[in-house]
Order: C-alpha cells, then sequence, then structure tokens
C-alpha cells in the first residue's frame, strides 16, 4: 500500500520496544537516557526524522526519563510524533546551546538526577549534560540500548523483511543493467531509481556496485571504469525503509564464460554453508569467524556480520574484534547479515550478504529468491 | 544586484593541492593552540583531513564503518583507519586497517597503533568520542579532551580555489538532475517519483552519493494547515512520501548531494501544473528584492547582522526567514556549516560575525502570506573583497 502521509511507528512497536529499554535504565540503575544515534532516538520515540547521509556528532536527539517514561523529542513539527509525546516535550532545530540547556533543566527530575546515560560524548553536549544535571553521573548507555535492541520483536523482523524485499527488487532491477561498458555509479543510479520507484527513497549504503579487483584482494579501481566482459561485480543492496534497514548482496560476472570464476563461486558457496550453520542460537557469535579459519579464507576487513533493525545494531563481528566475538552469544530473535568474501587472484572477489533471523532450529533466510 | 567580477575557480580542482592547503591550515592551527595531534571519527572531518572520499552511508551504518583520520603536528601526511576499498593517495605506510572505537578491544588495538605515531603525553585533540575511549587511560579523554571540531571549523571556513572548484562540480550535477526533475512534475507524480529520478540522475552525472532525502514538499495555503510547530511558524522540511502531486500544489524543493567531499544545496519553488498566478509572482518579486537587498550590503568586512538588517528592511520589516532556521548558513564539507545567518545565536552574534573573502554563502530567505502560500529559493554566493559572485545559474522557472 502506498505511504501517502508520515505517520509514527506502531504503537504497539513502539510500547515493546520503550519497555525494554526502560528495562535496561531500571537495571542498571539509570535516571535518564540521553540518545544522539538516529537509531536509538528512533527505536525509543517511534518518530521518523529526515534522512541524512553520513556519521552526525553526538547530540541531544531524544531524552527518556526513568521514572514517568517521559520522552522529550528533538523535533520542531509533530508530524509523524507519537501521541504520547506531547507538544510540551518537543523541542526545535536550535544552533544555540542555551536552548538545549533550557530543554534539559526541564525534563522532571533534571536537578536530583544521579545516573545519566548516552550513547555518545562531544564537547558541547557533555557540558550541557554537566550543567543540566548537576547531581548525575553521565555513564555509557550504547550497552544497555544493545542489550534491548539486539533481539528482534516479531514485529521487527517482519518489518526488516520487508525492507529485504524492496532492496531486493531494486537489486534485480540493477542486475538487468550489468553489461560491458556500464560503471559502477550508473548501476548505484540505477538501484537507487528503482528503490524510490519502489515507494522508498531512503538507501542504507550507496556503496551498490563493486567491480572488484582480480589483482588485490579489496581494492576499488575506481567508480567510473567501464565494467569489462569477465568481470565479477558485487552487489549490494541496502534500504531504509519505516526506518528498519533491509541488506542484502551477490556478485555477477559479466557474460557467459564461467570457466575461470567457477572454483571461485564454489568455494564461496562452501562459506556460505559454514557460516549459516554457525548460525546456531547460544554459539558464540565468534564462531562466524570459525567458519573463515575453517573454510581456509581470510576474513575482509568488513564485518562477517552485524545486527540488521534501526541501524547500528549488534552484535558486531570481525576479525579485528576476536575477543568481542567470543563473549557475545547469538539468541533466538537476533536479525544478522552475514557477509561472504572469497578472492582469487586473477578472478577477483566473490562477495554476499545474507540477512538471517535466528531461530530455535537454525537460521530463516530474510530474502524472497533463492541465493 | 550586480556581481562583482569573477575570481579565479579552476575548471579542474588540483586534489593533491587541495590537501596540502589544508593540512598546511590544520597544522598551523595545531601549533598556534599547543595540540600536538587531532583524532577525527565525523565522516566530513575526515574526508576533509585525508582527502579519502567513500559514498556515505546511512548514520546507522555509518557508525559501524567509521573511518578516522590522524593529523600529527610535524607529519606532511594524515594517518587513515578505514574499511574502504576505494583508493586513496596516501603513502602506504599512513593506510591502517579499519578500527572500532565502540568497543574496549577495538579502543585497545586503535591506541596500540597511535602510541607508535604518537609520543606518551602529547596533546590530544578529538572532535567527538566514545564511552570505550573515555575509559582508555592512554587518551585521557575521561576529562574533556581538547575540540578538534572547533578547529576544523576555523580551518574550513575560507575556502581555497580547488574547494571551490570541487563545491561547484557538485552544484553543477544537482542542477543536471533537477532540471530532468523538473521536466517531470506533473499532476498525479508522485513526489516519490521525483526522488527516483533525482537519484538516478546525479549518479549518471557524477556524484559520490545523495546527502538527504530529498524534499518536495506541498506547501499548505495558511501555516494553521500544516503541522503544529515548536516556533508557531512553518514546518519545513516534511518528508517525502508516494502522495501524489495535483494541479496549482506549491512545492517547496531542498536538496543535495555529495562530490569530491564537497555538500551542495538546492532550493526553488515550483507550482504543479500551471502557470504562477498573479499573488504568487507578486511573491516571487518581493523574495528577489528581498535578496537584492541583502546581495547589495554583502562583501567581505560585512557582518552578519548588515545581512539579516537588509532583508528585514526589504521585507518591510518583517523577518523573512524561518525561525528554526537562518537566512543563510555556510556550505562545504558540510551541507550547513559556518558561517550562520539570522540564526538563533541572536542579533549579538550576528553583529560579531564577520564575513571573508572565500566564504561560501547559501541565503535563502522567504517570503510568505498566509492564506496564499509563499515563496522559497536558495542563492548560492561567493563572497569576495568586493561583494560576491554566483557560483550557480540555475532559473527560477516557472517564475
Amino acid at each position: 500500500m502506498a505511504v501517502t502521509e508520515i505517520l509514527p511507528d506502531d504503537e504497539a512497536l513502539r510500547r515493546d520496544r520503550r519497555a525494554r529499554v526502560l528495562d535496561e535504565l531500571e537495571a542498571a540503575g539509570v535516571d535518564v537516557l540521553v540518545a544522539g544515534r538516529e537509531a536509538n532516538a528512533r527505536y525509543v520515540s517511534g518518530a521518523p526524522r529526515l534522512w541524512m547521509a553520513g556519521s552526525r556528532p553526538f547530540g541531544l536527539g531524544c531524552v527518556l526519563v526513568r521514572a514517568t517514561g517521559a520522552i522529550h523529542l528533538l523535533s520542531t513539527w509533530d508530524e509523524g510524533i507519537p501521541e504520547e509525546i506531547p507538544h510540551e516535550r518537543l523541542y526545535g532545530i536550535s544552533f544555540n546551546s542555551k536552548s538545549f540547556l533550557t530543554v534539559l533543566q526541564g525534563v522532571e527530575g533534571a536537578a536530583t538526577a544521579k545516573v545519566v546515560a548516552t550513547d555518545g560524548l562531544a564537547t558541547g553536549a557533555v557540558s550541557l549534560l554537566g550543567v543540566a544535571f548537576p547531581e548525575a553521573e553521565v555513564v555509557d548507555g550504547t550497552r544497555l540500548l544493545d542489550r534491548a535492541r539486539r533481539v528482534k520483536a516479531p514485529d521487527e523482523v517482519e518489518a526488516i523483511r520487508a525492507s529485504v524485499a524492496v532492496a531486493e527488487r531494486a537489486l534485480v532491477a540493477t542486475e538487468a543493467a550489468l553489461a560491458p561498458g556500464v560503471t559502477e555509479r550508473q548501476l548505484t543510479g540505477v538501484f537507487m531509481e528503482a528503490m524510490a520507484a519502489d515507494g522508498v527513497t531512503t538507501p542504507a549504503a550507496q556503496d551498490v556496485a563493486w567491480r572488484t579487483s582480480a589483482a588485490r584482494p579489496w581494492h576499488r579501481a575506481g567508480r567510473d571504469a567501464p565494467i569489462e566482459d569477465g568481470d565479477l561485480v558485487a552487489f549490494e543492496a541496502g534500504v531504509v525503509r519505516g526506518g528498519y534497514i533491509g541488506e542484502l548482496g551477490r556478485t555477477l560476472v559479466v557474460g557467459a564464460d564461467r570457466t575461470r570464476s567457477s572454483a571461485l563461486f564454489d568455494r564461496a558457496a562452501g562459506l556460505r554453508a559454514r557460516l549459516l550453520d554457525a548460525c546456531t542460537a547460544d554459539a558464540p557469535a565468534s564462531a562466524l569467524l570459525d567458519a573463515y579459519a575453517a573454510a581456509g579464507e581470510p576474513p575482509p576487513p568488513v564485518p562477517v556480520a552485524r545486527g540488521l533493525g534501526l541501524g547500528y545494531d549488534l552484535p558486531l563481528v570481525t576479525a579485528a574484534l576476536p575477543q568481542t566475538a567470543a563473549e557475545q552469544r547469538l539468541e533466538v530473535g537476533m536479525v544478522l547479515v552475514l557477509t561472504t568474501h572469497v578472492w582469487e587472484e586473477g578472478v577477483g572477489s566473490v562477495l554476499d550478504h545474507e540477512p538471517v533471523v535466528i531461530t530455535r532450529t537454525g537460521p530463516e533466510l530474510l530474502r524472497s529468491t533463492a541465493p | 544586484m550586480a556581481a562583482a567580477p569573477p575570481i579565479s575557480i579552476p575548471d579542474a580542482p588540483d586534489l593533491g593541492r587541495m590537501r596540502r592547503e589544508r593540512l598546511d591550515r590544520l597544522r598551523a592551527l595545531l601549533a598556534a593552540q599547543g595540540i600536538d595531534t587531532l583524532v577525527l571519527l565525523g565522516n566530513t572531518h575526515v574526508v576533509y583531513a585525508t582527502g579519502a572520499i567513500w559514498p556515505l552511508a546511512d548514520a546507522g551504518r555509518a557508525n559501524f564503518e567509521q573511518p578516522v583520520a590522524v593529523v600529527l603536528a610535524d607529519d606532511e601526511w594524515p594517518h587513515l583507519f578505514s574499511h574502504a576499498r576505494d583508493e586513496v593517495d596516501l603513502p602506504v605506510d599512513h593506510l591502517h586497517p579499519p578500527v572500532h572505537l565502540d568497543f574496549d578491544e577495538g579502543v585497545a588495538a586503535f591506541v596500540a597503533q597511535l602510541r607508535d605515531l604518537v609520543p606518551d603525553g602529547a596533546v590530544l585533540a578529538v572532535d567527538e568520542w566514545t564511552h570505550a575511549m573515555s575509559r582508555e587511560p592512554w587518551l585521557r579523554f575521561a576529562d574533556k579532551p581538547k575540540d578538534a571540531g572547533r578547529l576544523i571549523a576555523m580551518a574550513k571556513a575560507v575556502k581555497t580555489p580547488d574547494e571551490l572548484s570541487c563545491l561547484r562540480a557538485g552544484l553543477r550535477i544537482t542542477e543536471q538532475a533537477i532540471a530532468e526533475v523538473q521536466a517531470r512534475v506533473a499532476p498525479g507524480v508522485r513526489q516519490s517519483d521525483l526522488t527516483a529520478t533525482f537519484l538516478r540522475t546525479i549518479f549518471d552525472a557524477g556524484a559520490d552519493a545523495n546527502i538527504l532525502d530529498p524534499i518536495w514538499q506541498v506547501m499548505p495555503a495558511r501555516m494553521a494547515d500544516g503541522p503544529w510547530t515548536t516556533t508557531g511558524d512553518l514546518a519545513v522540511p516534511l518528508l517525502t512520501t508516494e502522495r501524489e502531486l495535483a494541479v496549482g500544489d506549491v512545492l517547496w524543493v531542498d536538496t543535495g548531494i555529495s562530490h569530491l567531499g564537497f555538500h551542495s544545496d538546492f532550493g526553488r519553488t515550483w507550482i504543479v501544473g500551471q502557470e504562477p498566478d498573479a499573488r504568487q509572482r507578486d511573491q516571487f518579486e518581493r523574495w528577489r528584492s528581498i535578496i537584492g537587498a541583502v546581495l547589495d550590503v554583502t562583501r567581505a568586512g560585512a557582518t552578519a547582522a548588515d545581512l539579516t538588517a537588509a532583508a528585514i528592511r526589504a521585507a518591510d520589516g518583517v523577518v523573512p526567514w524561518m525561525p528554526h532556521f537562518y537566512l543563510g548558513h555556510g556550505l562545504g564539507i558540510d551541507s550547513a556549516e559556518a558561517p550562520f545567518v539570522g540564526s538563533d545565536l541572536g542579533e549579538a552574534f550576528d553583529a560579531s560575525l564577520v564575513l571573508a573573502a572565500g566564504m561560501v554563502l547559501v541565503l535563502e530567505p522567504i517570503v510568505w502570506d498566509d492564506g496564499a502560500a509563499g515563496y522559497r529559493s536558495e542563492e548560492v554566493l561567493l563572497i569576495t573583497e568586493d561583494g560576491w559572485e554566483p557560483m550557480t545559474d540555475y532559473p527560477y522557472d516557472p517564475f
């Protein structure tokens, strides 16, 4: 159904997500949560805000008070704002830190709060927190938010599945445009056009097509080099629909001749099967790194698995953080995107992103078509 | 509103020279402020310091894959820690695998590398930091570290000719795409269809990334017919949906892209399916007279207060911009950066803000007739010693 007005996230979903965060605040003894990251603010508030590309410094995007459940939200208007956030708890865009100080000082219990948790730190915001919450210690809120968010509610899984479906349809349109002479940048344009024509105007990533290198394993020659017959071109499709990110990716050979690359695709299929096997409830997340080792494939510089959701969802499983991976357990209801990457000199890379939800019986694929 | 004679903007930027000049500025600021090392996490700050360009992702994903730059006071090259596979023109020993600074393990690995580059006790400045970084004693971020963001803001305010060349190229790509979009505007077309055309065309024309969900806002005739706002004024920008355009809709357009590390900005008012009526033409003429009055006083040495006063005088005493924004803002590696003219920083701030040659300003006054909607466009200009020059020449059609 076409979306023609801006609405908040579904009420039951909002209630469920907020209750999880409030439980974590209670358990951690946190009085006030200040969320700067858009994903965390969306999780707590259920309010859609303007999509922008790139990282943003920590700021006062959303404030949640544990004692009352009250939410204060950075929004100059009430379009798309849930009814439980009244006008008096909205604060507008401002360039003046005094405005934000007034907002924080108006938060119930600000003067006596003992523990304030944030999901980031930046000079200006930290100064304001110190003045507005004179009695409080500022603590790390990222871990409690992670605990609240990492296992998805069934409605969240369905939202991600719907988002994956949009990414997949746009990916199919992009793959149809793959031919000698086209460039990575042009293929990106095809993807974006198909995504928006499908009603979703916000991508999760804008690195959609990669002409993999036969000479170096993780290298791009340039986004304007014409793609040639025999190239292995990796597609990474990601969209943000209703706040939730859906991603998938796969690699195609340009032209009909598969003889040179078929062994590499077999290696990728073997590694992918090992990664799926590792997605067992209660297994350590490091099993995904072990899958690479067992297959004899070096892991890529990007994560081999990461959570999918509103953005910055954990766990993050990457070869650079082996200890972190060993300490985390995969759980039923986690949604992950699994990354398969294999490379062969003289051939190129096969890269695959597989979105899955972990169930009691193993991983369930979230894409509709067979890989 | 006669423009000053153009200053020299190269047709093609020299990216190596651009980065050298930036690093010279940064190192001069480091020396002046007694800082030894900059640690930069913000995407656009990393782009500024290293010249690395990668397609920017959604903010959530950007936190997973966040390149980090380290600038040393005594090294001509910056260090880059990045996942990106894009070619970066830096010495091999200055390129490092990505670091993950939200995790204690990631911070420990980063600091182990940093200690090879920076002596113990060096003075570090950082633009933003994580809780895991504040737990690492060697960084000494638990007390408030020095603010690298302010330093970057100082360095980037006045653009070099190569930077202006990049910026103008990005503006041209944007306007090329906008021309395709404008040709498609018609009753029955969805807002999201306009986005489809815009996104397709920017990448075909060479954009590195889109930077915001493009705005094609259908304005209400009366302010009260739009959403409630904290300011009691207009709600802009509102999000794009699959809403179909209808004859007579007044569209306020606002969008921008990223190209060679620079952000563009574009704003116009369009009427769907018919020519503007007399009232709308009058709004446009009033908008032009406001812009003209502002440009008449715009030059290096003018204050932001000179510009706001001229705008208000030309608007017969009404403040002709939205209270949650400004009369104008800077444009560069960020789509809205200093200088901010007419923001809620207040009149004293505006009076103290002196424009300098080489700054880029986007003026975005509005005319609003409650009951008959209004007109808004954006003018991108370069401040020169004796005036200004336009950075773009996109027409105001259908006005």
